[in-house]
């Protein structure tokens, strides 16, 4: 117990950065995430057959692959194509892509649960279409998913440990560093173990919070 | 850039990337039989008159949805031989896999029990069968009926998750192309035909498990 | 000496005291009809007879056989789950929501307790199960799955499940009261060709016409206990309690 302590101690710092850039990418992800996936259910849900066809494709195909797979090919084919991106820059253009192809199909479910009404009853207080969508229906659409997007975010920290295959800096890779050097298996990556549990934990009771403040009944 | 997409890297593994893909069904197979004993071992356990499988299964389901997969695989394959637990890289893997596929999966057996109209137990004692005829004649076609959805898409999850595998080893398909790239740096064909072939097997089961659920009709 | 014997029977749920002492006999070839209005214990009564609900006071007896309880001692105790399955293996039950087993054919709702409790040899149960759908007019849908059924022809269904166990008392909770108006008189055809044919029932029911039609019998409960039970042209023509005459006022549009 005492020799665990103490090289705890030693490792204090790069537990710490790890939980940062864990907490960084993963943040960011969900965000960007989020942004370009409202893109992609709006298309998904009311756009042309030019802009639907090609995002149900992508969607489809993002969805259909392995994430690891994603971050992999997307980290080596960016070296390749001469894209020099740092290992956190690549990991967070793959999780941010596949945030975006999981939260398009949860928005587009959403809107499309939105009664017709709705909007007939902008349209005839004089609303245009896009107006009707920023002030109408993507608001109710987000109330309505902010349970699935707390559970998002907690999947998006349970991914972002895949992240450590490419050498991004999160807790994981760095809990692998430690370990390499003290080879005391059990107890750190039994402590990483209990350390994303009490994150995912937080964010779950966050969620439940956030969803009872912000339902709609 | 100079770089021409070469289809005859491809054929000439194709072989090593076909096997990979087998061996993670594989491993996507045992592991969901695993879990889904695990599964309804659990959704039982909850119904019993005490509260303290419930509370057990509560705190398990709780510790491994909310634990990312990867540590519990690393954590099986490099933790736990230190208290004497040693296995092969397969084993280890199903191991993993299962348990964590089973904190979900009890959920979704929960929900699949949850969906059984309560008066048809009544009727069962009603004709005189036992508690335990009740269960495995009534209770469990039902809820296995219920629950065949989500178990579909779980499975195709688990079959995406096998990728994992790779990080120990495992010479399933995204070891293969991972180590094809480094080998020959023929990047995109590597990658390519690891999607294309991950997609098509999960469309086929997607296809397969609808053609399922339509042969046993929705009550 | 009466098929069914009921003796001070008494029930709490909770706090609330549903059965405040019940006494009731039923002989064999008897129909008794319940009546009265919902809370005064009626489905109670028969859950606690084909011991489905436990009960806290007072005895049950069928058949000569005391049933749900043994005096061990002095102490009073519930028996075990294979013996009271054995025992509710002998009266029959129709529930109002039919509870068709969803994932059984008709004919696999009828023979499943006769295969795992009677352990009939499948060819005989096959038969005499469809020897059951044909008395209640269903041979042609016997390979139908519940969801396939209209909820008439569910609930005879149903009643052909509980007599096919060719049980010494049959139990019938509200049976009509889930179905479409246009339905209910092809059940209740069925129950009374059973009573005419001398089947020993007990029905909780509002269709006061069918229970002044086919019973010998009719019982009125309220607050938990019998408060006045007779034949039924004396029941319904002259109640003696104004708790009856209340209760009939209100439902005067069915006599």
């Amino acid at each position: 117990m005492e020799q665990f302590l103490h090289e705890l101690w030693i490792a204090r710092w790069a537990i710490a950065q790890g939980l940062v850039v864990t907490i960084e990418v993963s943040f960011a992800a969900i965000i960007l995430g989020t942004a370009l996936g409202t893109l992609a259910g709006v298309g998904l849900s009311y756009g042309p057959w030019p802009i639907r066809w090609p995002i149900r494709m992508a969607v489809d195909a993002i969805r259909g692959i392995p994430v690891l797979v994603l971050i992999l090919a997307a980290y080596y084919l960016l070296t390749f194509a001469g894209i020099n991106l740092t290992a956190f820059e690549s990991g967070l253009v793959s999780l941010t892509i596949f945030c975006a192809a999981h939260m398009g199909e949860i928005i587009r479910g959403a809107l499309q649960s939105i009664p017709a009404g709705q909007v007939d009853a902008g349209r005839a207080i004089g609303l245009t279409f896009p107006k009707i969508l920023v002030y109408v229906l993507l608001p109710q659409a987000m109330r309505q998913i902010v349970p699935v997007w707390i559970n998002t975010g907690a999947e998006m920290v349970k991914t972002s440990t895949l992240l450590s295959v490419i050498g991004t800096g999160e807790l994981l890779f760095r809990t692998q560093e430690i370990v390499g050097r003290n080879f005391m298996t059990l107890e750190f990556y039994g402590l990483c173990g209990v350390l994303y549990f009490l994150v995912n934990y937080a964010i779950e009771y966050a969620g439940k919070f956030a969803a009872r403040r912000f339902a709609l009944q | 850039m100079d770089y021409s997409f070469q289809f005859r890297v491809i054929e000439a593994n194709i072989d090593k990337f076909v096997g990979g893909l087998a061996l993670g069904l594989g491993l996507a197979l045992a592991s969901i039989l695993v879990g889904t004993l695990i599964g309804i071992f659990c959704a039982f356990a909850t119904t019993a008159k005490s509260k303290v499988p419930a509370r057990l299964v509560n705190i398990y389901v709780s510790a491994f949805r909310n634990t990312p997969l990867l540590v519990i695989i690393l954590f099986a394959y490099f933790a736990l031989p230190q208290i004497g637990l040693r296995f092969g890289k397969n084993e280890s893997f199903i191991l993993s896999l299962a348990i964590y596929a089973g904190a979900y999966l009890t959920e979704v057996f929960r929900a699949g029990l949850a969906g059984v109209p309560k008066g048809v137990v009544d009727a069962g004692r009603a004709i005189g069968l036992t508690g335990f005829q009740v269960a495995l004649y009534v209770v469990f076609p039902i809820m296995l009926r219920n629950a065949l959805p989500a178990l579909g898409t779980t499975f195709i999850s688990l079959f995406k998750d096998t990728s994992l595998a790779a990080v120990i080893a495992v010479p399933e398909l995204t070891y293969q192309a991972r180590k094809l790239n480094t080998e020959t740096f023929r990047v995109a064909e590597a990658w390519s035909t690891a999607a294309a072939l991950y997609l098509a097997t999960c469309l086929v089961i997607a296809a397969g498990l609808r053609r399922l659920e339509r042969l046993f009709p929705k009550f | 000496m009466s098929l069914l014997a009921i003796r001070g029977l008494i029930k709490h749920f909770g706090a609330n005291e549903i059965l405040k002492g019940v006494d009731l006999d039923v002989d064999k070839g008897e129909v008794v009809s319940i009546i009265g209005s919902s809370g005064s214990g009626k489905t109670t009564l028969l859950r606690c007879v084909n011991l489905l609900e436990e009960f806290d006071g007072g005895e049950i007896t069928l058949d000569g056989t005391s049933i749900g309880y043994v005096n061990r001692n002095g102490v009073r105790r519930r028996l075990g789950e294979r013996e009271l399955a054995r025992q509710r293996a002998m009266t029959g039950m129709v529930f109002q929501s039919f509870n068709l087993f969803p994932h059984l054919t008709a004919l696999g709702n009828v023979t499943l307790g006769l295969l795992k409790v009677k352990h009939m040899p499948r060819q005989e149960a096959r038969d005499h199960a469809l020897s059951w759908l044909k008395r209640v007019g269903l041979a042609d849908r016997a390979d139908h799955l519940p969801s396939q059924l209209s909820g008439g022809q569910q609930q005879r269904v149903a009643i052909a499940r509980a007599l096919a166990m060719d049980p010494k008392l049959v139990l019938l909770d509200e049976i009509t009261s889930a179905l479409d108006p246009e339905l209910v008189g092809e059940v209740l055809s069925t129950i009374k060709a059973l009573a005419e044919e001398g089947t020993t029932m007990l029905i909780v029911t509002h269709e006061m016409r069918f229970a002044r039609d086919v019973s010998k019998r009719v019982v009125f409960m309220d607050g938990g206990k019998i408060a006045e039970a007779g034949p039924p042209a004396e029941l319904f023509g002259n109640p003696k309690t104004q708790r009856l005459r209340d209760f009939l006022g209100r439902a005067s549009g069915h006599i």
